[in-house]
């Protein structure tokens, strides 16, 4: 049976780097990083201070006063990101409403919210429900098929960093096996203190913005936002003739089954889902041009994703970029997957590999090609982009033109 | 068959319910159909009159040492042991199959909440000296099944889903794919959930006490599924085998009908039918379904996000050998699933 092939016929992203497409690609290209000051809640308790948070923003920019109030941080996020992937593609005026699908990977979601009622609570008050309403994950899901009127699938995969990444996989997955005829899947995520203390409490967040792949990088930068897809079979975007960004030829997802926050040390296991990838997309290691790397910047991670390089592409590893944009964005958390593949389909488009920035010097144990230098220009067509979790949740796109 | 042609099977089956641990309670209270469901004390509830499902019977130090257990939060606790046993009651060795070639897809609703909280909670009365680092890894709703497969070295995809009271059978869904793609030789899915005061005081807060939140539960379901070859290759006893899957996001306004037909089966009408999440409280839905009898396992058991698996393993302990038996699942804003499954001989 000849697998279809999956188009990307729109793309949508809200973001501490860019609150659409066009802004996130100039400040991608120009390596602007959106890492600074909070405001969202009290930071002066921890030791790190920063991250890319989104800035002026303003709900009812984009939704009335009802609605906007029904909806969490993460879920206006998602509702906006996915706006712009539809509102490009198109796509709802071409199929039923029962063939367009919704596939999110989400992280905190509405927690920044609900600390607020748990801390109203504490201090002995009566704690506003409404406070509650965005907690579960799956509500940006349904608020997206609400808002957009799609009702060919609703699911939230909620596997933490690798979220949003295995929710892309998935959402090709449903459309390749004609279940549905598109479909919208992406991430979206909010800072929230539970996440941003408990970051902090772990000691894996960097004072400074995140330096990934640099000597003396001490963790993470947190960031939000959203980025969202749609995907259609080929000959349905052709048929329509639907502007077409390029393809998810394939993906995998597995457990490494070691540790619960910390990765398998050699690199195997990481490696491992890198080379399901593109053996599943069939595609051949030397024709890959770069890897957008999971990149978080702590010591571990940084160092175990090189090993995985070298497993992977043995001796042309040092000839195959590795790129972190987290010190663009911020570590997104439940969206980074969606954020870091919709990088991937715009620096591919534009034919550049984007800077990872920050440099501090160079670590002897992350010592292959990070494109520290600068934004390079680049005519591949072909990249994979990596997505590790807590729990050992490892996934990997492959994104073509 | 499954869409591709392959025949998945199930040939594992583990539940922790609040009618006990293991499948005999469970099929007890499928059986007498008297439920398990106890009164939540009223300075939980605020109120008298209202029922959970608290799996009161489950001992984690019955499956592993105290200190072992202390690493886990009570839902990832569910889960390793369920998983535990539905690999030893399909009879499988994880080291001997090849850890790469298991997967696990779990829906999980409330997984990481107690953590969470307990994490807040530790912060809002003592500030930053109140961080408990160690709670903050099993805040994530992917622990239980991460910590399962960790637990049980099950090497091969692992996915963790939540939409609403169809979590659990979104998650079976990816694990049949998984297995028609060869992804995987075996996939362990279903849910686990847990409950906790808090969530009480929440849901009533919500005003949530009396409608869906009425009669919550904990624990979980977990079915062993398995490429058919592959289970005859090795002798396993096959369970059931699975039919068609189906589902729509959300009822369309103004096309509701082409959605309900897109979710109920046009095949050889059901035995039996298993209904979970508010599918058994939807007219709309339930005058659509084909005639036949019908297990709400809700009463019986509670609902939780992820009471699929509890629901679908009701089902195949309820039925006859030869049956084909259909299960709905719905929630109230969707999503909505349709699953079939053929009984098969042995149980």
């Amino acid at each position: 049976m000849t697998r279809k092939r999956i188009a990307i016929t729109g793309l949508g992203i809200f973001c501490a780097a860019g609150k659409d497409i066009p802004s996130f690609s100039r400040n991608l290209r120009q390596g602007a990083s959106a890492i600074g000051s909070m405001d969202l809640f009290d930071v002066t308790p921890f030791p790190a201070r920063i991250g890319a948070q989104v800035r002026d923003y303003d709900p009812l920019a984009y939704f009335d006063r009802k609605t906007a109030s029904r909806l969490s941080r993460a879920d206006q996020f998602g509702v906006i990101a996915a706006g712009e992937a539809l509102a490009e593609s198109r796509v709802t005026d071409c199929y039923s409403p029962y063939d367009i699908g919704v596939s999110v990977g989400a992280g905190a979601a509405g927690m920044l919210h609900a600390e607020q009622w748990l801390k109203e609570i504490i201090a002995g008050g009566k704690g506003r429900p409404s406070l509650l309403r965005g907690i579960l994950p799956d509500r940006t899901a349904t608020a997206i098929a609400s808002h957009f009127g799609l009702s060919g699938y609703q699911g939230s995969i909620t596997t933490a960093c690798s979220s949003s990444a295995t929710a892309i996989g998935w959402g090709a997955d449903l459309v390749a096996t004609g279940r549905l005829k598109s479909v919208v899947c992406g991430g979206s995520d909010a800072i929230s203190l539970l996440t941003y203390a408990g970051f902090n409490s772990l000691r894996v967040v960097d004072t400074e913005p995140c330096a990934p792949f640099s000597l003396g990088r001490r963790g993470i930068s947190l960031g939000e936002g959203a980025a969202f897809f749609v995907l259609e079979d080929e000959e349905g975007a052709t048929r329509r003739g639907a502007r077409m960004y390029g393809y998810i030829l394939g993906y995998a997802a597995v457990g490494e089954a070691y540790h619960m926050t910390a990765p398998e040390p050699t690199g195997a296991e990481a490696a491992r889902v890198m080379a399901n990838a593109l053996d599943r997309a069939g595609v051949r290691r030397d024709d890959i041009g770069w890897v957008n790397a999971h990149g978080t910047a702590t010591p571990l991670n940084d160092v175990v994703e090189t090993k995985a390089m070298k497993l992977v592409f043995g001796e042309r590893a040092g000839a195959v970029p590795l790129v972190s944009t987290k010190g663009l964005t911020g570590h997104c958390l439940g969206s980074a997957g969606a954020i870091e593949a919709v990088a991937t389909v715009v620096s591919l488009n534009e034919g550049f590999i984007p800077q990872t920035l920050n440099f501090r010097g160079a670590d002897p144990e992350c010592d292959l090609d990070y494109c520290h230098e600068g934004t390079r220009e680049s005519q591949a067509s072909l990249a994979l982009s990596n997505s590790f979790a807590f729990g050992g949740n490892c996934t990997s796109l492959v994104i073509s033109l | 068959m499954s869409a591709n042609g392959t025949e998945i099977v199930i040939t594992g089956l583990a539940a922790i319910t609040a009618a006990g641990v293991g499948l005999d309670p469970l099929r007890e209270t499928v059986r007498s159909r008297v439920s398990a469901l106890r009164p939540i004390p009223v300075e939980i509830a605020g109120g008298e009159g209202h029922l959970w499902g608290r799996a009161e019977g489950f001992r984690a130090a019955d499956f592993m040492p105290p200190l072992k257990a202390r690493k886990f939060d009570r839902c990832s606790l569910f889960a390793v042991v369920s998983a535990g046993m539905a690999l030893r009651d399909a009879g499988i060795d994880s080291a001997a199959f090849g850890a790469e070639r298991i997967g696990i897809v779990l829906g999980c609703g409330f997984g990481g909440i107690a953590n969470s909280e307990e994490f807040l909670r530790g912060y809002f009365t003592r500030g930053g000296d109140g961080l408990v680092p160690m709670l903050f890894p099993n805040t994530v709703p992917n622990a239980p099944a991460s910590n399962a497969s960790i637990e049980h070295g099950l090497k091969g995809p692992n996915v963790t889903f939540v939409q609403r009271f169809c979590s659990a059978e979104a998650a079976f869904e990816m694990a049949c794919r998984f297995l028609e793609e060869d992804r995987a030789d075996i996939v362990l899915t279903g849910g686990a959930d847990e409950l906790n005061p808090f969530m009480i005081r929440a849901f009533r807060d919500m005003g949530q006490l009396r409608v869906h939140a009425r009669g919550f539960s904990e624990g979980a379901g977990i079915l062993v599924l398995e490429k058919g070859a592959v289970a005859r290759r090795r002798g396993a006893a096959i369970r059931a085998t699975v039919g068609d899957i189906r589902t729509i996001g959300r009822l369309a306004p103004g096309r509701e009908e082409e959605g309900f037909a897109r979710l109920i089966g046009t095949g050889k009408s059901p035995s039996l039918i298993s209904l979970s999440g508010v599918a058994g409280e939807m007219p709309v839905l339930l005058d659509r379904l084909p005639s036949a009898p019908r297990l709400e396992t809700s009463p019986l058991l509670g609902r939780s996000l992820a009471m699929g698996g509890t629901a679908l393993i009701s089902l195949i302990l309820a039925s006859s050998p030869g049956d084909s038996v259909a299960h709905y699942t719905a929630s109230p804003e969707g999503p909505y699933y349709g699953i079939d499954f053929k009984r098969s001989e042995s149980l």
